[in-house]
């Protein structure tokens, strides 16, 4: 719950809106909006008028060669998060063993990493859920939910340095804390077992050492 | 593909459309470039901010969601905020940021009804800015476009942080007023 009032917050809602406020205004002030339908709206109303402010930048064309080094570091942040994403895969089954070394090599069928997941009853592939935050939500990193209960969580934007829960809340049930993550310059990761089972419309988030949600994601249906 | 809305464009970059990928780069990369110039002011270093900001673009294209705003708002908001981390060393600004952005060109003699004419979104934007006094607009420019804090828009404007915030503040909602105001008419 924010310690804040609607008019605190209406004081403040422009720097955040801007994407100036920091700190703990910013939390409590995030914590205010998103149990404050009204004041929720008021800082998106001002928020586009902040975003519009970036239109304002002249126009430049930019090196030669930007296009093709642009799409070769998208090839290689796929590449990248192939890798990263496939150890956390391995990490989470090695956890809990429950994904097979069959449908491991399936979705990798592009990279020669060898699997290292112990074998057992074949599983579902993990599902991805895309974890949101901070003002403006904009997109703070990823989550997998493999088999229900195993999750890996990282994120690498937007997020400030600290310690944070991971906190999980299947569909009527009671939200709860599953392990800690630490955050430094932006990015933190963990992999570990949900207890409760995670499906279609859970919700994970990363909380702070307050219980606020600082990102979050809704698991969506398998596919 | 030029043809395709910035929307479309956005779902074919999502769903790893090569072309899309291509397209999208080719559609937004001066705008991407130029903000990121405007923040970080080395060409070495905008280019890394402009990448960068293309990346979790699409990265994130999955994740963008229409009725919150435009492509280009969204794709510049990852480049703005982006630019504002790679600035490690936060000088004073040396220049005026209101020429900065060719406002002291805007003509202040349009009667209001003319905004309403105006079709280009950031036309409006200008004379809504051209609006505003003056110390409240350089406070705005600094803080929403360049992205400086109350703290450092008050220590560069010598004023106290009090002042700094209320003149941000109230830049930005009446910025907000106006832009609604034209829209409505």
């Amino acid at each position: 719950m924010s310690v804040l009032t609607c008019a605190q917050v209406r004081e403040l809602a422009p720097e955040l809106a801007l994407g100036v406020l920091g700190g703990a205004e910013r939390a409590e002030t995030i914590a205010h909006i998103k149990g404050c339908a009204r004041c929720q709206a008021y800082v998106l109303e001002l928020t586009e008028a902040a975003d519009a402010l970036a239109l304002l930048a002249p126009e430049v064309e930019p090196p030669a060669g930007f296009e093709s080094r642009v799409l070769s570091g998208i090839h290689a942040d796929r590449r990248r998060d192939r890798r990263r994403w496939f150890g956390w895969v391995a990490a989470a089954a090695a956890a809990v063993a429950i994904l097979s070394v069959t449908v491991v090599r399936v979705v990798e069928s592009g990279d020669s990493t060898t699997a290292a997941a112990p074998t057992t009853n074949s599983a579902q592939a993990p599902v991805a859920v895309a974890m949101h935050g901070g003002a403006g939500d904009v997109a703070a990193g990823w989550a997998y939910v493999s088999s229900r209960h195993g999750v890996a969580v990282a994120v690498n934007y937007g997020i400030p340095a600290g310690e944070y829960g991971i906190q999980v809340h299947p569909v009527g049930a009671t939200p709860v804390v599953i392990g800690t993550m630490a955050v430094d310059a932006g990015r933190g990761s963990w992999t570990g077992r949900s207890p409760p089972a995670l499906s279609e419309g859970s919700r994970i988030a990363l909380v702070d050492t307050s219980g606020r949600e600082v990102c979050h994601g809704t698991v969506p249906a398998a596919e | 593909m030029w043809s395709v809305s910035d929307d479309a464009l956005v779902a074919g970059v999502a769903a790893g459309d090569q072309e899309a990928a291509s397209a999208f780069v080719r559609r937004f990369q001066r705008r991407v470039y130029g903000l990121a110039r405007t923040i970080v002011f080395d060409d070495r270093a905008a280019e890394d901010v402009a990448q960068e900001a293309f990346v979790r673009a699409w990265r994130h294209a999955g994740a963008y969601d229409p009725r919150r705003g435009s492509v280009v708002g969204w794709l510049l908001t990852i480049t703005r905020n982006l630019a504002i981390d790679a600035v490690r060393v936060r000088r004073p600004v040396a220049f005026d940021p209101v020429a900065l952005v060719g406002l002291d060109r805007v003509s202040e003699e349009r009667e209001p009804h003319e905004l309403a004419q105006l079709s280009d979104d950031t036309t409006r934007l200008r004379v809504a800015l051209a609006g505003l006094p003056d110390e409240q607009r350089r406070a705005i420019v600094l803080s929403g476009l360049l992205g400086y804090t109350a703290r450092e828009v008050g220590e560069m404007e010598d004023i106290p942080l009090g002042t700094a915030k209320t003149r941000i503040r109230t830049a930005l909602i009446r910025l907000r007023a106006a832009l609604v105001e034209e829209s409505a008419e």
